[in-house]
């Protein structure tokens, strides 16, 4: 039979069966995903217990205590362009206490330790190659660690028709999705550190990481819940990006000399065994 | 490898979070499944800073381990017993890097460049010897009869140094400027001794190099890695070899003979942070900060265990000496516990049994080859009183059932026809 009547016919019977059928999970590579021995949530209890130390005495873990406010630099590549320069003063407005620079030609080490002097928390450097966003460096400070992600799929408002001036000033709730294993959750907790711990809910903005597959898709909504109070309408601020991690560093920046705690580069085929492996 | 029975080796592993934990490693691989590991720290006890900087045998008979925190104190854990004594170093200022005993005591190391030797037994009395190595510290090496020491670190290069002298014996000196007439930076990561007076040094800037101190001051080897931050070195298993790590998560054989990075051995996603051997077995034991313990086949290259110890690991030491036993075995079998540890005492007889069998089995295995031997000449008296051509079938017949090498096969035809043409004559 062919498959195209088959469908037809299989379609028709859901009908008459209407909603009682449960509906079936899709098998996609995401649900299919290899186990990762260092995810949290099926460990065992001392191993869990391990781990909710390790996270208490790492760098970040100040944040979490809410022990400072966190305070944001963002700066480019020499000479960005439009778009590049759009981008920054975007992030700008959804990240609270956040300023854009002009790099003037300065090198990271220099940048990361004349934020230090000022009490910057973190650094966002964008890196641009054809007048397009293409990197994201992220360097928490005092101590690191340092995420280095590749960029893509960047639309900034203009391109989405958007207005930038739609952004307000409050404090986003930030939403941080999928990040299940040990190096996903230092991830997570970098981009979390970046925004202020008590959202403004007035603003009704939320800001989403959503991991899939390793790729990081950043969201930015203003909802709105419906008159009965169950559903939220949402409505896209933009802008939208891609990330990808490429490497995270212990430390602050220092490519050449630096201690990294996981890199992919020249090791592709050793790490990337299958399609249904994600390390996030 | 001559015995396939399973072999316990007992590793330790500390880590940047301050847990200090105890993995039963079997050569036989289907063991491994179990996990086997002990945590020898309460975890919910660590504070701040805890982090185990280095880690070090305190005696040959590897029954003691020194440790060395964040917070400045020096523990000693017995493998034995437990956590036995604990001092708190307050000279100086910065990290510890290193710890080790010396003929004269307990020698430890601080960041700002000062190390201090003081004797075991009474810490707070006796003047401890202190010695200013002018100039940042990345590491300290205790030479193996704990009389000489080495230190370097940021452009503080290789120096050697007797424990009784002031100044040191040796001053390693940087090489000539690079062909821009620029000077060549230093950094010494990581050092070991190879012999008395041969010492490995690697470094952030890409460089691996070897020193003779009593031929000259320059380094009498120098390897470059460009590109690639060395951040530990161990004495490898032949002559004039080292295994180097780096901060990408290579880890390399370097030959110093052939003056080249050897062999690669693959698997970690993050920095190397300590290596260690195991001999015998020839395995070589690495950690790393994507927060895996890894053993490899030294020839083989292959990656033959694999464990995650959730905390990013610091240092990783080999007991090889001996075997001491998990204390707690498993949680459900703690009524069995007394008895697995006599169990496990027993092994150690039992190993040494094996020991002293294998080198039964290697005399024996020597006849074993020799019948072959033995019938050749057996053979050939018999050939001696019969005729020519008989014997020129013999030799067919014994070139046959004896594949021997081809010396030994011209040998015994050369005496042929020796014997031939005495037969002739």
């Amino acid at each position: 039979m062919a498959r195209g009547k088959d469908k037809k016919k299989r379609k028709l019977e859901k009908k008459q069966e209407g909603d009682e059928v449960p509906k079936k999970v899709p098998h996609t590579l995401e649900s299919l995903r290899e186990k990762d021995e260092t995810t949290i949530a099926n460990a065992e209890a001392d191993e869990q217990e391990e781990a909710q130390k390790d996270m208490e005495l790492d760098e970040l873990s100040s944040y979490f205590e809410n022990a400072y406010e966190p305070k944001v630099l963002i700066t480019y590549s020499d000479n960005p362009h439009t778009k590049t320069r759009i981008f920054g003063k975007e992030l700008m407005r959804i990240i609270p206490n956040s300023t854009a620079r002009y790099r003037q030609r300065s090198s990271v080490k220099r940048i990361v330790q004349s934020s230090i002097r000022e009490q910057v928390t973190d650094v966002i450097i964008i890196n641009e190659n054809q007048k397009q966003p293409n990197g994201f460096l992220l360097i928490h400070l005092p101590n690191g660690p340092t995420a280095h992600f590749r960029l893509s799929s960047c639309k900034i408002t203009p391109e989405l028709r958007k207005d930038y001036k739609e952004i307000t000033n409050h404090r986003p709730e930030v939403v941080l999705n999928n990040f299940s294993t040990r190096l996903g959750l230092t991830v997570g907790r970098m981009l979390g550190a970046l925004f202020h711990y008590e959202p403004q809910f007035r603003g009704r903005r939320a800001v989403t990481f959503h991991n899939q597959r390793d790729y990081i898709f950043f969201r930015h909504h203003r909802y709105e819940f419906t008159s009965d109070g169950k559903r939220a309408k949402l409505r896209e601020l933009g802008p939208r990006f891609t990330l990808k991690l490429i490497s995270l560093q212990q430390g602050t920046f220092d490519s050449k000399r630096g201690d990294y705690e996981w890199i992919i580069a020249g090791r592709r085929h050793q790490l990337e065994t299958s399609r249904r492996r994600f390390f996030l | 490898m001559l015995l396939l029975e399973d072999k316990e080796i007992d590793l330790f592993v500390a880590s940047r979070i301050g847990s200090f934990k105890h993995i039963k490693y079997h050569t036989d691989v289907g063991k491994n499944k179990k996990k086997c590991i002990e945590n020898l720290v309460d975890i919910k006890s660590l504070q701040k800073d805890d982090s185990i900087l280095c880690m070090e045998w305190g005696n040959k008979e590897q029954s003691e381990i020194l440790l060395a925190r964040k917070n400045r104190k020096i523990e000693i854990y017995d493998t034995e017993i437990g956590f036995r004594k604990s001092y708190s170093v307050n000279f100086g200022e910065g990290n510890i890097i290193g710890v080790a005993r010396c003929s004269k005591g307990i020698l430890a190391g601080v960041a700002s460049g000062v190390i201090q030797i003081w004797d075991d037994k009474d810490f707070d009395i006796e003047n401890p010897i202190v010695i200013q190595t002018g100039g940042k510290l990345d590491r300290v090496k205790v030479w193996k009869h704990g009389d000489m020491f080495a230190t370097g670190g940021e452009e503080n290069d290789l120096k050697v140094w007797k424990i009784d002298e002031e100044k040191p014996i040796f001053i390693a000196k940087n090489l000539p400027h690079d062909w821009l007439q620029l000077r060549r930076p230093i950094w010494v990561t990581d050092l070991t001794f190879l012999e008395e007076n041969l010492l490995a040094v690697c470094s952030r800037h890409g460089y691996v190099r070897l020193y003779d101190t009593r031929i000259q001051r320059r380094p009498i080897t120098h390897i470059e890695t460009p590109g690639m931050a060395a951040t530990c070195i161990a004495n490898g298993f032949d002559e004039r070899q080292v295994f180097v790590g780096f901060g990408r998560g290579h880890l390399h054989q370097v030959d110093f003979t052939k003056s080249r990075l050897d062999k690669g051995y693959k698997g970690a996603a993050g920095a190397i942070t300590s290596i260690a051997l195991c001999e015998q077995e020839r395995l070589i034991v690495s950690s790393s900060l994507d927060r895996h313990l890894r053993v490899h086949e030294r020839d083989s290259k292959n990656c033959v265990y694999k464990q995650y110890l959730t905390s990013k690991l610091a240092q990783v030491l080999v007991q090889s000496q001996r075997n001491t036993a998990l204390k707690v075995v498993i949680k459900d079998e703690s009524d069995v516990e007394p008895l697995e540890t006599v169990k496990l005492d027993q092994t150690d007889e039992l190993d040494d049994i094996f020991e002293t069998m294998e080198t039964i089995s290697e005399t024996r295995k020597k006849p074993s080859s020799e019948p072959h031997e033995t019938e050749a000449k057996k053979l050939r008296p018999s050939l001696e009183g019969s005729t020519v051509e008989t014997s020129e079938d013999a030799i067919l017949k014994l070139l046959k059932s004896t594949e021997k090498t081809r010396k030994k096969r011209e040998k015994i035809k050369r005496e042929k026809k020796q014997k031939s043409l005495f037969y002739n004559a």
